[in-house]
């Protein structure tokens, strides 16, 4: 516009400084001392001692005693189920909502995010309910499944069900297990996997696969070969927008799994909240951020790369 | 201000970036005037006009407004009103309130505000659709709020941005008069950007004919039309031919041409050239006749390749040398059994003198 | 096998699809719904059982009741929690909405030094994990000798608040009409003018749906305000975690619904007002 430039600057300067303020102060610095801490020790009383040494992230990476390498690796590992299955889910769901008349699409799309912007802790209380030995999915088990396969027996004694009436007579380990956390942040996140999905489907021009059949490819072949392939920007950043949250995750482990379903997210907690060593729960937490920063960052630079056929602005004219 | 210039504008150039979208542009405009900006897209010519209306200020040069020097002046701050491409009407505000707003903002009173406004939606008979919102009203109808909204200020310039561009083509041959009618009633300088040449040609006092940022020509319609100077102006007005050559004469009554080499042609004389220059020689369709033998004041024979009949035109297309083909538009005065040039035939195709132009390029 | 599949239908050859291929399509539209079911079976289980008469949380249906939402009324403790999370729910929308909005006319208008590295800055919040971001503030806040209570909470919930604001309304200012602003300074309107009566009218869908959110994301916020809240402050979040880890019990059913249908409620209006209001979209 046409000002004077020093009146800009003056207006620039008013606008961003409650908010500059607030991240320098309130989150740059908070984080810049984490990472100072992560290189201190742990004082008798919990508190801080600047001795400084990388032993911190020693303790994390000690092959010695893997106890922390094993926590990271399944960390990595129920982070990288929960993204296959969240595409496995997610992406044909992306792909029947784009095949839907364009009225109801927003409206289907309106309904996919909702849940996602309500409460987590209390989603996830939710599947509590229904994953836990007395909850909805084990009283169907050990009680009406249970019930119907006795008067089953009973009626039809011939049938060999002894073996599934065994089975339904104790209930169905779900809670507390890395298959329960991985139930809960697949539903936590599938959103996420849906939108880039269903943004790179929608963008996608089916002309093409008519064209790939009329040179004799299959319904199968089209798919692998023309559909797959350009709608993978959007299967790469979904992958990458549930990856990176689940690596994070501590709502969720923490209430659905058990004492052997820790990932980097408890481990966090409890050295903040119960042992108390700063130090080493700041490398914890650093390592954890270095390891979301290096997956955002392939984030935006693969966004980058699949949006750069887009022109950017016209010249005024 | 004695004889001074509605708007002038000294060797104003305006970069983005790398991009020179108006390069050392000098203008003068007269009071009253409605002057036009004509060139193909991307010529700079919404550019120039923005750069009147303050909503990009020069890289280099100054815009003089009545005289005044506007340097950094903000649009606020400047006595010229625009109505922009896509009318820029305010969703947010019904139509009273859009037409009023100028007014509001320079303090006007409430009562004298009312007035005002109903006096200007009666002049462009939308008298009565005070209370709609904007998105409730046809192009049409938006087109002339915005018109209304910037005359109710009673700017000393008007600028308008392609306003027509969005309207059919029935609608915009009648808005074309009434916005000429409008201007001449109101006597306020107009200035104008467009890129159909028609709607310049048909409403503009003079017209500056832009491309790639530089201004190619300025002059009343006839004179554009007539007398291009340059190919471009010749080759985005209408429909020319042309015929490049070189000088072989030149004497005070004519010029000799000898186009392609083969042909000689004369013209009239202009200034500056020499004998053995590359100059073309270019000459509109209408002005040309096809003959049997030489009947104009200058003549060159081909032969036709092509006749086209478009009901009332008749086009030939002559094949003079390899390099040279002419087009020639004659009025379909005869009937049904007129006799006409065939494919194959030799004829001679003729002009007046003074119709063709010589451009150096 | 297309042929065969036309046998048994006259006329019908350019409308219907061969099976194969309509098997395919039932399947995915199967797949979409159960998606659906799979996405708020969760939230409707819990809104049945907060009704269930039965002491065992989510064991059989034992008739309809609404027992547990009188005796959510009734317990001090819930009331205490629900005053300070819609405290410090209103008091960080309301500053971290104006620095936010403030921050995105900046970010969207105006080019200055270091711009990329706020940008990356501004979107740091968003992008961190809440566990990373909970233990930066609580060690900031200790180091600092500052006490934890409800304003170390508002004061975290700002940090993170300010950068989603931002987002929204960024994304609502990078479809704004820049003509409008033009022509109303062409009228005259200087710029605190055109500000007042034409962006900000216009962006106030925008806004509010992004205070919306900003409040929706401060009552939900249980991991960052756990740390940061310190034994005097508790917020509904941080009550309902407290009542899961000592066990599952109808009320926490009746809280977590109630808690779930006013999320539900907000977020809804957020969208309904940021649909509310276009500007450019409306008049081609």
């Amino acid at each position: 516009m046409a000002t004077s430039h020093s009146r800009h600057k003056w207006r620039v300067l008013f606008l961003i400084f409650p908010s500059l303020f607030w991240l320098i102060v309130f989150f740059l610095i908070p984080l810049l001392l984490v990472f100072a801490i992560s290189f201190g020790q742990r004082g008798t009383y919990g508190g801080v001692e600047w001795d400084l040494t990388i032993s911190n992230y020693f303790r994390f990476f000690d092959p010695r005693d893997p106890l922390y390498l094993r926590i990271f690796g399944r960390t990595l590992y129920i982070a990288f189920i929960t993204t296959i299955v969240s595409l496995l889910i997610g992406y044909p769901m992306a792909f029947w909502i784009a095949s839907r008349p364009p009225e109801s699409r927003s409206s289907l799309l309106l309904l996919l995010m909702v849940p996602f912007w309500t409460n987590f802790l209390v989603r996830t209380y939710a599947w509590i309910l229904i994953l836990r030995d007395q909850g909805l999915i084990n009283t169907i088990w050990t009680g009406t499944l249970h019930g119907w396969l006795i008067s089953l027996s009973q009626v039809l004694p011939g049938l060999p069900l002894e073996g599934l009436i065994h089975l339904t007579t104790n209930p169905l380990p779900l809670f507390g297990t890395d298959l329960a956390i991985i139930i809960g942040l697949v539903y936590g996140w599938l959103p996420d996997m849906v939108l880039p999905c269903y943004a790179a489907i929608e963008r996608f021009d089916f002309s093409l696969v008519e064209a790939a059949q009329d040179l004799y490819a299959n319904r199968v072949q089209a798919f692998l070969r023309v559909i797959l392939p350009l709608t993978l920007p959007g299967i790469v950043a979904g992958s990458i927008l549930v990856f990176i949250p689940s690596l994070g995750a501590y709502i969720t482990p923490d209430l659905l799994g058990g004492a052997k379903s820790v990932m980097i997210g408890n481990v966090i907690y409890s050295q903040f909240m119960s042992a108390r060593d700063y130090p080493f729960g700041s490398a914890v937490s650093f390592v954890l951020m270095a390891l979301m920063l290096v997956g955002t960052l392939l984030y935006f630079r693969l966004a980058v790369d699949s949006g750069k056929g887009e022109s950017d602005g016209g010249q005024g004219i | 201000m004695d004889d001074g210039y509605a708007v002038e504008l000294r060797e104003v150039t305006k970069k983005f970036g790398e991009v020179q979208a108006v390069d050392n542009v000098s203008l003068q405009i007269h009071d009253g005037e409605f002057f036009s900006l004509l060139g193909p897209s991307g010529c700079g010519k919404t550019t120039t006009l923005r750069v009147i209306g303050g909503f990009e200020i020069p890289t280099k040069g100054d815009v003089l407004i009545e005289g005044e020097i506007q340097g950094y002046k903000p649009p606020f701050q400047r006595p010229v009103n625009t109505v922009f491409q896509n009318y820029a009407l305010f969703p947010h505000m019904n139509v009273f309130q859009n037409v009023a707003f100028g007014l509001q903002m320079r303090k006007v009173p409430k009562a004298e505000i009312r007035e005002r406004v109903n006096e200007a939606l009666d002049q462009v008979q939308l008298l009565g659709m005070g209370k709609r919102k904007p998105n409730q009203l046809s192009g049409g109808q938006q087109q002339r709020i915005a018109l209304a909204r910037a005359l109710i200020n009673q700017p000393k310039v008007l600028l308008l941005d392609e306003p027509l561009g969005a309207l059919d083509l029935k609608l915009r041959k009648a808005m074309q008069l009434e916005l000429k009618a409008l201007q001449e009633r109101v006597g306020i300088t107009f200035i104008y950007v467009t890129h159909d040449q028609e709607e310049a040609l048909t409403m503009s006092d003079r017209i500056a004919v832009m491309n790639f940022g530089k201004v190619h020509q300025i002059g009343v319609p006839e004179e554009i039309y007539e007398k291009p100077t340059n190919r471009f102006v010749a080759d985005f007005i209408g429909e020319t031919n042309f015929m490049s050559g070189r000088i072989s004469e030149i004497n005070p009554e004519y010029v000799c041409v000898m186009v392609d080499e083969t042909y000689p042609v004369s013209a009239s004389p202009i200034d500056g050239v020499h004998v053995g220059d590359t100059i073309t020689l270019a000459v509109r369709p209408e002005k040309l006749t096809v003959s049997s033998e030489k009947t104009r004041e200058v003549n060159i024979s081909g032969r036709v390749e092509e006749v086209i009949y478009i009901g009332t035109d008749i086009r030939y297309v002559v094949r003079v040398t390899d390099n040279i083909q002419l087009t020639i538009r004659e009025q379909n005065s005869g009937g049904l059994a007129e006799r006409r040039f065939q494919p194959g035939e030799s004829v001679c195709v003729g002009w007046a003198k003074e119709n063709a132009s010589l451009l150096k390029e | 096998m297309a042929d065969k599949a036309f046998e048994n239908q006259t006329g019908d050859y350019q409308h219907r699809p061969p099976r194969g291929i309509r098997i395919g399509r039932g399947m995915l539209t199967m797949h979409g719904l159960m998606s659906y079911v799979f996405l708020y079976a969760p939230i409707l289980i819990l809104l049945v059982f907060s009704f269930n008469a039965s002491r065992f949380a989510s064991g059989t249906w034992r008739g309809f009741t609404l027992r547990w939402y009188l005796e959510l009324f009734n317990n001090e403790a819930l009331g205490d929690a629900l005053k300070n999370s819609l405290y410090v729910g209103g008091v960080s929308t309301l500053l971290s909405t104006i620095f936010g909005t403030m921050v995105a006319l900046v970010m969207e208008r105006y080019k200055f030094w270091g711009k990329l590295a706020f940008d990356a800055l501004l979107y740091l919040p968003i992008i961190i994990p809440d566990i990373a971001m909970a233990v930066m503030l609580l060690l900031f806040f200790v180091l600092a000798h500052m006490p934890l209570g409800r304003y170390t909470i508002i004061i975290s919930h700002i940090a993170f608040n300010i950068s989603f604001v931002a987002v929204v309304v960024r994304a609502r200012l990078a479809q704004f009409d820049i003509t409008l602003e033009e022509a109303a300074q062409d009228l005259y309107a200087n710029n605190w003018q055109t500000f007042r009566r034409v962006t900000l009218p216009l962006l106030m869908p925008g806004i509010m749906g992004g205070a919306l959110l900003a409040f929706t994301l401060s009552l939900d916020d249980f991991v960052i305000t756990f740390f940061t809240a310190g034994v005097g402050a508790t917020t509904l979040p941080l009550r309902i975690y407290s009542m899961v880890k000592l066990g599952v019990t109808p009320e926490i059913n009746a809280l977590s619904a109630v808690m779930l249908v006013a999320s539900f409620i907000l977020v809804i209006l957020s969208f309904l007002i940021q649909k509310g209001g276009g500007t450019k979209v409306d008049l081609v």
